[in-house]
This record gives C-alpha cells, sequence and structure tokens, in this order.
C-alpha cells in the first residue's frame, strides 16, 4: 500500500468517527446547522480525498452520501431516526470499505457490495423525490440575474473552463483524477482538451503540464462545491466556472479573457455543447459592435453586467475561500500540536528508559559502595535527569479515555433500538488519562460490561414505569484516579443483580453446594465464574455464559481487577481498577529475609514499628483505628529468625487500609515493570517483577490480591474450626 | 507381553522420525543425580553459572525461582524436584540451561537447574531406542528417546513436556490453592 492511501486511511478513519459522533449528537439536536455542516465537511472529505486516490468504490459511495447530507444541510429534508439510522449504518459501510481499501483489495467482495447496493437504494429514496423542487429553487435564485438584462444560453449545465498550471505534474497532481473526482459530483456532458499551450515536441518539457480542458458537467451541487474540487492546485491554474443558464456575455467574456485565439475558443465552447454557432456570433458580433463605437454607452449595460457577476460570484467565492482559510488554519493549529509517531517506537523508547533507570540505579549502588562524594552527587544528579525522562517518556503514552468512552454512545444507542429500550449514557472523566497499552486492550471487557448493563441490568420501560423509576434507564460510564490507578465504573439503574436467581443458578451449575452460607457479596462474585449466566433466554448480545469471567480474566492480565456492588431494585455498578502504567513505576522497597519486594509507592501511607505485640492477633491500634495487616513472613514461609525490629508498611488500596509486615524498609526505587513467565500466570499476590540495582530480581507486590488472599485463607481456618467446633458438640 | 511392551514404543518412533530426518543430531547431554540426560541442542540457547536466584513464594518445589538474563526475568526449574527427586544442591558445577521453548505462537525462555554440564553429542538415529514403558523413575511422556553412547544409556528429554508452560502453570496454580485451602 503506497503511502498517500495509508495516510487517506488513517485520516479517512477520523473523519468517519467524526461523522458519526456527529450523527450522534444530530439525534439529540435535530437543528443544530454547525453539527451538520461537520458532518457533511467530513463525507465531502472523505470523497474528496477518495477522489485524489483513485477508489472509485469509496468515492461512490460517499457521493450518495453526501448528496443526501446535502439535501439535509439545505433544510430539504428533516432528521429523523430513519434518517440517521441509515447514516450510521452508511458510516458502518464507509468502514468496511476502508477495510477493503486497507487489505489492497481492488474490489470490495460480494457481500460488502451487496450491503453497499441496499444502503445506496436506501439513500437515493432520499434525493430521489427532491429532484423536482431542488430544481424549481435553483430557477428561482437565477431569475434576479436574469432580470438584470442580456441573453440567457439555454443550457442546464455548468460550463467550466480550467487551465493547468505547468507545475501541475511536478506537484505530484494528475489532472486526470481532478477530472475524475469532478465527474463524481454529476454527469461530464461533454469534455474537449485544449492543448494549445504546447509547444514543439523540441521545446516540451515532459514534466510540465500544458494541458486546458472545456468542461461542460451537468449536477445538483453549488459553485463552491465545483470550485472545491479543484481546491488542491487552486494556486495553480486558471478556473473559470459558468453556471447553468448563464448570460452570453459571461461566456463571450469567458472566451475573451482566456489566452486561446477567441474564434478557436468559441468553437471548442460551441463543440462542447455550451453554445450553438448562432448564439456564439450573435454573442462576438454584439461585443464587437459595441466596440467599435469606443464611446461608455453601450459598454453601460455590460459593467451592470459585470457588477451583477461579480455580485454572483463574489459571495460564493468569499464564503468559499473563507471556510476554506478556516480550514486551514484549523489544520495547521492541530498539525502544529500533533506528531503522528508509530507506537512501536515509543514502546522502543520506553524499553530503552526502562534499561537506563536499572542501569542507573546500579551506578547509583556503585557510587555509593565507593564512598566518593562527589561521585555519588553526580549519579545522584544523574538519576534525578533519569526520573525526569522517565516521566516525560511515559507522558508520551497516556492517553485520555474520552475517546474509548465516545465510541459507547453508538454503541447504546444500536444495543438500546435493538432491545427496545429507552437508555442514555452519561459520561463522566473522558479526560481522565492512562496508558495507551492499557488502553487499548480495556474496549473489550468494557464493551462486555456495558452490554450487560443494558440488556440483563436496566429493564423495559414499562417495567421500569410501574416501579416508579423514570421510563429512561441510564448507563453511566465514569473514570478517575485513585492511589496510582485508573478506576472505570459502569453503573446503570436498572434491576440489579437477582441474588436468588443467581445463588439458584450456581447451584444448578453445580458452582457451589446447597448447603453452603454465602454472604450477599459472595453470592454477587459468583457471576464471576466460569460457566455463569442468569438470562433465562440467551439473546445474541450477552448471556452465552462466557462474558463475565473473560472480562475479569482480561483486566486481571492487566494487573487490574474488578469488582461488583449491586442494591436489587437499585442497579448495579461493576468497577475496574487498573494500574496506570504497564511500564514503569514509583516503587518502595522492602526486604524479607535474604528477598527483596517491591510495593507500589502510591499505595504506601506510612510507615511504622511493629512493637511488641499479642502474636496471635493480627490487627493494631493506629491512632484510634483498627489495621489488620499481613506478615509477610508467615505467607511466603520464609525461615530463619524474625529480626529485632520488624516494620509495617501500611498501605491503602480502594478505600481500604491494610498492614504489610516486613523485616526492613530500603526506601524508594524506581522500578521497572518486567512481565513474570506466563508460567506464574496463577500466581496471586505477585503483580510482576522487577530488576535491582545489585542485578538481583525483585518481586513487585499486588497489594489488593495480596490482603484478599489473606482473608479468603482466614475465612476457610474459620470455617474449619467451626465445623470441628460443631462435630465436637455434635457429638 | 512383549507386544503390549513394544507397542507403544512402536507407535512412538514414527513420530520422531517424522520431526528429525535421520541424519545424526546433536544433543547437550548434562548429569543429574548421578544420572546422564541429553536434550536437543536446537532448544538449547546458553548455558549460565548458577548465580543468584530470586525465589518465588506460594510455588511448588520444582519452581526455583527467577534470574535476571540481561534484563529479561527467567523462570527456573529445578529438574531434579520435576522428576519427583529431591531439590538440587547448589554446588562448584552447577549450571542453569536456558531453553527456548515455542509453544502456542509464544517464544518461552525458561532456565533448567543442572548439576553439570558435560559435552555436546552427536548421536545417529539408528542409536536412539524407544523409551522404556517404565523403570526410568520418571514419566515416559517426558522421554523422547534412549540414546546409546559408549555403551550406555542417555535419556533424551523432551523439554517440550517437561517445560510445558501449560502445565507447569497448572500445577503452580493447584499448589498455591493447596496452600491456601491447607493452612
Amino acid at each position: 500500500m503506497d503511502e498517500l492511501t495509508s495516510v487517506f486511511i488513517q485520516e479517512g478513519r477520523e473523519q468517519l468517527q467524526a461523522m458519526e459522533s456527529g450523527l450522534l449528537e444530530l439525534e439529540q439536536q435535530p437543528d443544530n446547522h454547525d453539527n451538520i455542516n461537520g458532518i457533511f465537511r467530513a463525507a465531502h472529505t472523505i470523497k474528496g480525498a477518495s477522489g485524489v486516490i483513485e477508489c472509485h468504490f469509496i468515492e461512490a459511495f460517499m457521493h450518495k452520501v453526501e448528496n443526501v447530507l446535502d439535501r439535509l444541510r439545505n433544510g430539504e429534508i428533516h432528521v429523523t431516526g430513519d434518517l440517521t439510522g441509515l447514516l450510521l449504518r452508511s458510516c458502518d459501510h464507509l468502514s468496511h470499505l476502508m477495510d477493503v481499501l486497507e487489505a489492497a483489495a481492488a474490489e470490495p467482495p460480494e457481500d460488502v457490495r451487496h450491503a453497499g447496493d441496499a444502503l445506496q437504494l436506501e439513500l437515493a429514496a432520499y434525493t430521489a423525490e427532491a429532484a423536482g423542487a431542488s430544481a424549481g429553487s435553483m430557477i428561482e435564485a437565477e431569475a434576479d440575474v436574469e432580470a438584470s438584462g442580456g441573453g440567457v444560453v439555454n443550457t442546464d449545465s455548468w460550463h467550466i473552463s480550467v487551465r493547468f498550471g505547468p507545475h501541475m505534474l511536478r506537484g505530484g497532481m494528475d489532472p486526470l483524477s481532478f477530472l475524475r473526482y469532478l465527474a463524481s459530483l454529476g454527469e461530464i456532458l461533454a469534455l474537449e482538451t485544449i492543448p494549445d499551450a504546447m509547444p514543439g515536441a523540441a521545446e516540451m518539457d515532459p514534466e510540465s503540464c500544458y494541458l486546458g480542458f472545456e468542461i461542460r458537467l451537468q449536477t445538483r451541487s453549488s459553485k463552491a462545491d465545483i470550485e472545491r474540487v479543484f481546491d488542491f492546485c487552486r494556486d495553480d491554474c486558471e478556473l473559470r466556472i459558468l453556471a447553468p443558464n448563464s448570460k452570453l456575455a459571461e461566456y463571450v467574456k469567458l472566451i475573451r479573457e482566456l489566452p486561446e485565439d477567441d474564434m478557436r475558443l468559441g468553437e471548442m465552447l460551441v463543440r462542447c455543447g455550451a453554445l450553438t454557432q448562432s448564439e456564439l456570433e450573435e454573442g462576438l458580433f454584439s461585443q464587437q459592435q459595441g466596440k467599435l463605437p469606443g464611446d461608455g454607452d453601450p459598454l453601460a449595460p455590460q459593467l451592470g453586467e459585470i457588477l451583477v457577476d461579480h455580485k454572483v460570484v463574489h459571495k460564493e467565492v468569499v464564503e468559499a475561500a473563507v471556510s476554506k482559510q478556516a480550514q486551514v488554519n484549523e489544520k495547521k493549529a492541530v498539525e502544529a500540536r500533533l506528531i503522528r509517531v508509530q507506537a512501536d517506537k515509543l514502546d522502543q523508547l520506553i524499553d530503552l528508559v526502562g534499561e537506563l533507570v536499572i542501569a542507573g540505579a546500579s551506578a547509583n549502588l556503585l557510587a555509593q559502595r565507593s564512598k566518593q562524594s562527589e561521585l555519588v552527587e553526580s549519579t545522584s544528579i544523574l538519576s534525578r535527569l533519569v526520573e525526569n525522562i522517565r516521566d516525560s517518556a511515559l507522558q508520551l503514552r497516556m492517553v485520555q479515555i474520552g475517546e474509548t468512552f465516545t465510541r459507547f454512545n453508538r454503541v447504546v444507542r444500536d444495543v438500546a433500538k435493538e432491545l427496545g429500550k429507552e437508555i442514555d449514557l452519561v459520561i463522566t472523566g473522558a479526560e481522565t488519562e492512562l496508558d495507551k497499552s492499557v488502553v487499548e486492550k480495556i474496549g473489550d471487557p468494557l464493551m462486555h460490561l456495558v452490554r450487560n448493563s443494558m440488556d440483563h441490568g436496566i429493564e423495559p420501560a414499562d417495567v421500569r414505569e410501574s416501579r416508579g423509576k423514570p421510563r429512561r434507564g441510564t448507563v453511566e460510564l465514569n473514570a478517575y484516579h485513585d492511589s496510582g490507578s485508573i478506576v472505570i465504573e459502569v453503573v446503570d439503574d436498572g434491576g440489579g443483580l437477582p441474588r436468588d436467581k443467581i445463588l439458584q443458578k450456581a447451584i444448578d451449575k453445580g458452582l457451589v453446594q446447597p448447603t453452603q452460607v454465602l454472604s450477599d457479596q459472595e453470592i454477587i462474585n459468583l457471576i464471576w465464574e466460569p460457566g455463569f449466566s442468569t438470562a433465562e433466554q440467551v439473546t445474541n448480545l450477552s448471556g452465552r455464559g462466557v462474558g463475565m469471567d473473560v472480562v475479569r480474566r482480561n483486566i486481571q492480565g492487566l494487573r487490574g481487577s474488578c469488582e461488583v456492588a449491586s442494591v436489587e431494585g437499585a442497579g448495579s455498578t461493576f468497577t475496574i481498577r487498573l494500574p496506570l502504567t504497564l511500564a514503569i513505576i514509583d516503587g518502595f522497597l522492602v526486604g524479607v529475609g535474604r528477598s527483596s519486594y517491591v510495593i507500589p509507592l502510591d499505595m504506601v501511607i506510612e510507615c511504622i514499628e511493629l512493637k511488641e505485640n499479642s502474636a496471635d492477633r493480627d490487627f493494631l491500634n493506629l491512632r484510634g483505628e483498627v489495621l489488620p495487616f499481613v506478615r509477610l513472613r508467615e505467607m511466603f514461609e520464609v525461615e530463619g529468625e524474625h529480626p529485632a525490629r520488624e516494620n509495617i508498611v501500611v498501605v491503602q488500596y480502594a478505600g481500604q487500609k491494610a498492614g504489610i509486615v516486613v523485616d526492613q524498609l530500603l526506601g524508594e526505587f524506581q522500578t521497572v515493570i518486567k512481565p513474570l513467565s506466563s508460567i506464574f500466570r496463577h500466581l496471586r499476590g505477585i503483580g510482576g517483577s522487577t530488576i535491582l540495582g545489585t542485578g538481583e530480581v525483585a518481586l513487585i507486590l499486588d497489594v489488593q490480591t495480596l490482603v484478599q488472599r489473606n482473608v479468603r485463607k482466614e475465612e476457610r481456618d474459620m470455617a474449619a474450626n467451626n465445623a470441628v467446633a460443631r462435630s465436637t458438640t455434635q457429638n | 507381553m512383549g507386544q503390549i511392551v513394544q507397542s507403544p514404543g512402536g507407535s512412538r518412533a514414527p513420530a520422531t522420525v517424522a520431526a528429525v530426518d535421520s541424519t545424526p543430531q546433536q544433543y547437550l547431554t548434562f548429569t543429574l543425580g548421578g544420572e546422564m540426560f541429553a536434550v536437543a541442542i536446537l532448544n538449547v540457547k546458553e548455558i549460565i553459572e548458577f548465580g543468584t536466584v530470586t525465589e518465588i513464594p506460594m510455588m511448588p518445589g520444582f519452581i526455583r525461582g527467577v534470574i535476571n538474563l540481561r534484563g529479561a526475568v527467567v523462570p527456573v526449574i529445578d529438574l531434579s524436584c520435576r522428576f519427583g527427586g529431591k531439590s538440587t544442591e547448589v554446588a562448584r558445577r552447577t549450571c542453569i540451561v536456558i531453553v527456548e521453548l515455542e509453544q502456542g505462537d509464544q517464544k518461552h525462555d525458561i532456565g533448567v537447574m543442572v548439576d553439570a554440564v558435560s559435552e555436546v553429542l552427536e548421536i545417529a538415529r539408528s542409536e536412539i531406542e524407544p523409551p522404556p514403558s517404565f523403570g526410568a523413575k520418571i514419566r515416559t511422556d517426558f522421554i523422547s528417546g534412549m540414546g546409546k553412547v559408549n555403551g550406555k544409556f542417555v535419556i533424551i528429554l523432551d523439554v517440550a513436556r517437561v517445560l510445558s508452560v501449560e502445565e507447569i502453570a497448572m500445577l503452580t496454580q493447584a499448589s498455591d490453592s493447596a496452600n491456601v485451602e491447607a493452612a
């Protein structure tokens, strides 16, 4: 695929997205004119660009779309649900067409083509009924020009004279593609090539363009649209456009202004059918007559005409010029702020920065050992700089989550239609930033959750009304930062998770024993189990019972976690917590036995000494608060003597505080996260590994799962003890 | 009886023949608990001295830990433990053989702890016998064949089986949850 095409696909997709979000907005605010113009502009840009790269199947399709949008813009048709639906489907189709182009196929495959044909038929329905009406308005517009005098040439088509400049070909433009694009606006009735500027073969420069064209075009597009065809070469060509039913004098003026011989050009015009022979003669004759006397009298009407002419031209030209200028400015501003960089290059940079951090740590360590204060000082400056580089490099990969969220506008709309429910999507925190590699992987799990909420969560409108809720259900997508992680919530105000049903289902599927006593939260958590689904009917949206455990697995794969909270009758909240980045974090290094562990610094609140404590109770009094703690030594079964002084690192996670008992506190440490081999994918409590300055490997603690693990362990202990107690009392 | 013993061996042999052609292949031999083992040299990436291994808590015994291999974190398996024996004592000649495996589109580097690395040998196909159905004291599916070297048998390991990422991951999970339940 050549560069031009790949740029087209990239930019085309952006435009497509703009178009889609515009269409979604259109449904909410049908009268927003700026928005309609924006949609039109996006469609037009795609069409224009596809013409330039000569991708005709896209161009032809977009032409039809544009026609409908044009009528919408002119207020000839009105926004309806069907229309926006149709246009959105057109967007989807266009996206398929781009896939085809990206795959470098010459023609779309059969099924895509059929879909396209069907859409084109539907689109045509919106343009056909209007043909008569628009012709009427066109004539009306012409009427006052007509009144200003002068014979009218009787054609219903535009006449375009274009002389391409000599530098066209050198500038990488092909006159042919402009003509092709022009043809997409309407039908070219006649086309005459003017090769008069062509010098003799000896003087001809094969890289220069000498050609001009006289074109008769039948179209419903405006003059500005036709001018826009030649936007790319505006500065390098002479362009004259005469509207249908222009006055004879304008043709004559055109003939006079163009460099070619008058008579010859006249003949050309006759040949291409713009003028008839008699009209030409009449025109030229009257002009000569007017000129001969030399006084101002006969010129007067001409002047008037020119003025009118100017007025007509003026408005359109100025409008086009202004809009073009605005576009150029806008584009320049965006270009100045953004540089496109391949994601691989960024990843490579981050990897290198990671290595730099590790190498820096080792240099630091050696400097400290050498006890040379100057060396220590210089390495500490170095490591501060490395830290800054690390932060900026990571910042490069941060993107706002908004783009991922806005995709759901469309999903919610479509799914709500499909389900026959009325559902709004509310997005907050779209500007929250997180690592690009995380954003890419979060889309699918989110999709599952949102669909689930809509399918299983939100009740049908009638049920909602009977329960005293507003008819329209709401699904919320929230994002915010919380102690070194990003939290994404999917909230719905639907029926909540039905506990009895879930429990019954779990018993049926053998996930739990009927005699087992489960807390409410435990019952809700059953939905994450593999092969669990409560929908009585399998819909094509969700309910295949693969959803939730896949969601959980995907999120855990990102070192994240997911939870669900639900109030029956009032809705449920799914909370996803993800690390901000998968590359480098600030860590807090602690030692247990001979090993070192890293706790993410964002979670650490404080460190305190573990005072002599009654050994079998694992909680302490932290300024009046009860603080439960985990003994890493016991948990990891580290052998050897307890050191004289043990420390507690107080961590906070998801609003909960807990203590982690360690031997030594080793201080802050820039931690480059190295993923552990997939052998360890079932390992809970360890989030990854990193390399210390000494070259040793240290493990990164996953505080949340570590604490959860402990909770689970204790619960089981209790249950076992209870069972023993019960059996003894029975005996 | 003879037939029963032979049939699994006979069915295995063609499979290995299909995998490698008849030209002699090179094998790296090493000792483990006094016994000689071999692995196909194409799987071996490098051999390093036994250095600092970071232990991973809550893991079964045959996972010795992880090492820093020029910036990459590589797990190390104690082979003797994996075969159901005692864990390997670290001695002067203890080495880690880094084995590269391709499993499910992904490449994995795994370190294997051995007592000592001996030499690289060429063993002709005709010198390789099918594994015995019992008596080797290790799982038969771990053995790809028995090579005859100087009149002695060398156990040629099927590294893809011995170091199966899937299986090890399953075992770690099992041991982890057993830990929680048992405690």
